[in-house]
């Protein structure tokens, strides 16, 4: 579709505009100190040049916590929560972070579909926004090309001048509606494919490779490092996992049952009643993370469920890298199979 | 019948305890479901037996040690209340040296008038049946285990890093303005409450159960400080003598 | 934008209010429950399915069914006393209200059982997901060949099922072999672990299918004594414990592999369970 051109000094008016139309959650340094999206209440607040969010806007569909139902505990009655739709703008969203939410939506709409997220979900509206990748991101490795519009309804490619403005959709060309401070713009789209971190191999070979890493050492190398704090889970923006509990109020008469965001990485995630923990090293644990990643959804739909947005390694307190993990499979892998060939040619000499 | 509850104090700054008295919209639904039968800092009463005992303060003292066992016999439920019940806390820090060098600096002259033990959790004595953590221990958590109890049902104490309350509350890392927190390894359950104000956690709810402490070395190790800063950050709320330590 | 088909969707989180209707205390550790749900509605599930219990106040738990689709009105649970539901469950009395979700997961493969003959290998608890295929199999005689039950406990008090063990001895129809690991001054049956009656037994073997269930360690060595016999592993079915949230395949606690137990099993065919690793 058509594109358009958005000066530097029309952003804030741009947001502003947005903003007269529907809520805008977009992202903001001011509220957490880290990079988190926030309602938009001073489009000055917005950042729009930044590297990635602490988490995706999967919290949006898929709440750090939330409540499931509440209860009465006189009569054993509860009622049923209602789920709003979260109806709004998400600005400047990296690709990455929109493809993990396409992503999201497999996993909750496959077997059986959940009402919780996929009404949240649905009236989400996104514009998106390039970046520059630094040295964590990784997401052309896994198919996500720097300027990948893919799912966007508006998308601003950063240029010199400003942004050009792709209209992708009905939707977001409706958003522009009434907005005077842009213009036609000709011309090729900006490009930028410099990325400082890959992976060696693309998700095809990726598979092989996976087929026969179970029993690589890294997973012992990578555990000796590891305190299994649970941050590369929480900030992964494909990790879905939850645990749910019951919260009982004081007065002992009423109660809710929440869930809250989980990880495998965390010990107790595996454990039964009566105790037995059934993946109890933390070498599995990692090995489980990086296969669900690579292997276990990605063998039924063929692609990666990883975005590369660098998350599990820049906030890893003990520095491990998934690049550096993945890559080392691959390598280990390609030597195991020149040793191979080289047995094959001697047992053929 | 409602279940009698006493509140005891041993070794420790009675922290916890104020903060218990805080509380002002639950108070009377607390009130409302236990007996407090005994509780120095806020009653006169005294009474035989109690259904649960809660306990602040570490073990230090021989007198300390025939009260925490008459108090056990007492007791169907004894938890343990705040870092120095549970795991010593600050108090541990004097079995760094002899003790009979600790109790001279403290008492001076005086000295043999105060016969004194290493400071260690009540579980080096007594069996305890929960824990509060905390240095203090939070006006939520407290709830938290008194609601499970009279529900009949055994309070969950999370078992994993602070970094998954912190990263669900969106906090920044405060390794990235050049602390050194000790949240990666240590118990959650204060909903990161330091690191929420950006502050470092200093690990007052001692280790996660199954710590890898070699790699949370490393990480402090990678951050400036020495080996053996580093593992005095890790054993401050952590003293080696936990269950069974002297039993 | 996501399109749901006829609207709303079902609802995944919601238990059905259900009404106790009797208890049997088995031992010291088992207790057996009767569950109706609203309007006497059968839970339409199939042996070897589990659901969540669902308790309020204190949470959720996945307790395999031990009743048989085949009886109306009402299903029941066996449970074990082994954490914070289950010991809240034990206090509870004919009449309460307990909440129920499911059935879930993937039952027996009946139909590739029709017609053949079925051994039962249960170990301690592993009887009572096998309880559901056993009775299911008692009440369709006609449909399967001959029904051979293995049954180990540790030690006679913790037998389960008193009443129909009886009724198991002496029925002609059905080929009856209990063990127990040590025995005391009452008991003259066999004493050993259950793998000790697998090599007495006379199996066809291509036309036996094999359901086993009972604690981890004891998988591998029945799975050794049913191969040194010749079973086929095509033969064999299992049920996996794991922990099952949610029931539903989304919170992830129960993921081995590819598979989530809450989804795939807990009864898995053991040739799909040797290509998993971790599963036994």
């Amino acid at each position: 579709m058509k594109g358009m051109f958005l000066s530097k000094e029309s952003v804030v008016p741009f947001i502003e505009h947005l903003a007269s139309q529907q809520k805008v959650f977009a992202p903001n340094k001011k509220v957490h100190g880290s990079i988190t999206f926030e309602e938009v209440n001073d489009a000055n607040d917005v950042v729009l040049n930044y590297a990635r969010a602490l988490l995706s806007v999967k919290k949006y569909f898929l709440p750090q916590r939330e409540t499931l139902l509440k209860y009465k505990l006189d009569d054993n009655s509860f009622e049923k929560q209602e789920i709003e739709q979260v109806n709004a703008i998400f600005l400047g969203v990296h690709n990455y972070d929109l493809q993990a939410v396409l992503k999201l939506d497999y996993n909750f709409k496959n077997n059986n579909p959940e009402k919780n997220y996929l009404k949240r979900r649905e009236g989400a509206v996104f514009v998106g926004i390039s970046y520059e990748p630094d040295n964590f991101h990784f997401s052309q490795s896994v198919g996500i090309d720097p300027h990948n519009t893919n799912g966007f309804d508006l998308f601003l490619h950063k240029t010199e001048e400003g942004f050009v403005l792709e209209v992708l959709t009905k939707s977001g060309e409706k958003l522009l509606d009434g907005f005077g401070e842009i213009s036609e713009f000709q011309g090729e789209y900006p490009r930028n494919e410099n990325f400082n971190a890959s992976l060696y191999a693309p998700q095809s070979k990726l598979k092989e490779v996976f087929a026969n890493s179970y029993d690589n050492p890294i997973w012992k190398e990578m555990a000796e490092k590891c305190v299994g704090c649970g941050t590369c889970n929480l900030t992964c923006p494909t990790c879905f996992c939850f645990n749910v509990e019951d919260n009982v109020g004081i007065t002992l008469k009423d109660g809710s049952r929440d869930r809250h965001l989980d990880g495998c990485m965390l010990r107790g995630f595996t454990e039964v009643a009566g105790g037995e923990i059934f993946r109890d090293e933390l070498a599995g644990r990692m090995r489980h993370r990086i296969y669900r990643k690579f292997k276990y959804i990605s063998d039924i739909t063929g692609e990666p469920w990883c975005v590369g947005c660098g998350r599990c390694t820049i906030f890893c307190p003990a520095g491990i890298s998934i690049v550096d993990i993945v890559n080392r499979l691959v390598s280990d892998y390609d030597k195991q199979q020149v040793l191979n060939e080289g047995q094959m040619t001697s047992v053929l000499d | 019948m409602k279940p009698k509850v006493a509140v005891f104090d041993f070794t420790g700054c009675e922290g916890c305890e104020l903060n218990k008295l805080n509380f002002e919209n639950e108070l009377l639904d607390i009130i409302a479901h236990i007996d407090f039968v005994e509780w120095r800092e806020a009653m006169d009463d005294k009474a035989d037996e109690y259904d649960i005992a809660f306990i602040e303060g570490s073990i230090s003292t021989p007198e300390c040690v025939d009260r925490i066992h008459d108090i056990r016999n007492r007791s169907k439920i004894l938890i343990a209340l705040g870092a120095c019940a549970v795991c010593g806390g600050m108090n541990a820090m004097k079995n760094q040296k002899p003790l009979e060098v600790a109790r001279e600096e403290v008492y001076g002259k005086d000295k043999d008038l105060f016969p004194t033990l290493p400071a260690l959790p009540l579980s080096a004595y007594v069996k305890v049946d929960f824990e509060i953590r905390g240095c203090p221990m939070t006006q939520q958590e407290f709830l938290r285990v008194v609601t499970a109890l009279l529900m009949g049902k055994n309070p969950i104490i999370p078992d994993y890093a602070v970094c998954v309350e912190c990263k669900l509350k969106e906090n920044e890392c405060v390794y990235g303005n050049g602390m050194i927190c000790m949240g990666p390894i240590t118990r959650a359950g204060c909903d990161a409450q330091c690191p929420s104000f950006g502050q470092y956690c200093i690990g007052c709810r001692g280790l996660v159960s199954h710590p890898n402490k070699e790699a949370m070395i490393e990480i402090l190790t990678n951050h400036g400080l020495s080996v053996d800063e580093a593992d005095k950050k890790m054993s401050l709320f952590n003293t080696e003598n936990r269950e069974g330590g002297l039993k | 934008m996501i399109k749901t088909k006829n609207g709303e969707l079902k609802e995944l989180y919601y238990p059905t209010i259900s009404e106790i209707t009797k208890i049997e205390k088995f031992t010291d550790k088992e207790k057996w429950f009767e569950i109706r749900l609203p309007n006497g509605d059968d839970l339409q599930h199939q042996p070897g399915q589990f659901v969540e219990v669902s308790l309020f106040g204190i949470g959720e738990a996945p307790i395999s069914v031990t009743s048989s689709p085949t009886k109306k009105g009402a299903f029941e649970l066996c449970v074990r006393e082994t954490g914070m539901l289950t010991e809240v469950m034990h206090r509870m009395e004919s009449g309460d209200k307990i909440g129920i979700r499911g059935p879930f997961g993937q039952g027996y493969d009946i139909d590739a059982m029709k017609g053949k003959d079925i051994l039962i290998i249960g170990g301690g608890i592993g009887i009572v997901p096998l309880r559901s295929l056993i009775n299911y199999v008692i009440d369709n005689r006609q449909d399967f060949g001959k029904l051979i039950i293995c049954y180990g406990a540790k030690t006679p008090d913790e037998l389960l099922y008193p009443e129909e063990l009886k009724r198991w001895e002496k029925d002609d129809n059905i080929e009856f072999h209990l063990t127990v690991d040590q025995g005391d001054e009452n008991w003259s049956g066999n004493v050993g672990v259950i793998t000790t009656l697998i090599p007495g037994l006379k199996l066809d073997l291509k036309n036996t299918i094999a359901a086993v269930t009972g604690p981890p360690i004891m998988y591998k060595f029945v799975l050794l004594s049913l191969q040194s016999k010749g079973l086929p592993d095509e033969n064999v079915y299992m049920s996996l414990e794991r922990r099952m949230k949610c029931g539903v395949g989304k919170c992830g606690h129960c993921q081995i592999n590819h598979s989530y137990v809450c989804q795939d099993g807990p009864v898995y065919h053991y040739p799909t369970l040797k290509t998993m690793e971790e599963a036994i």
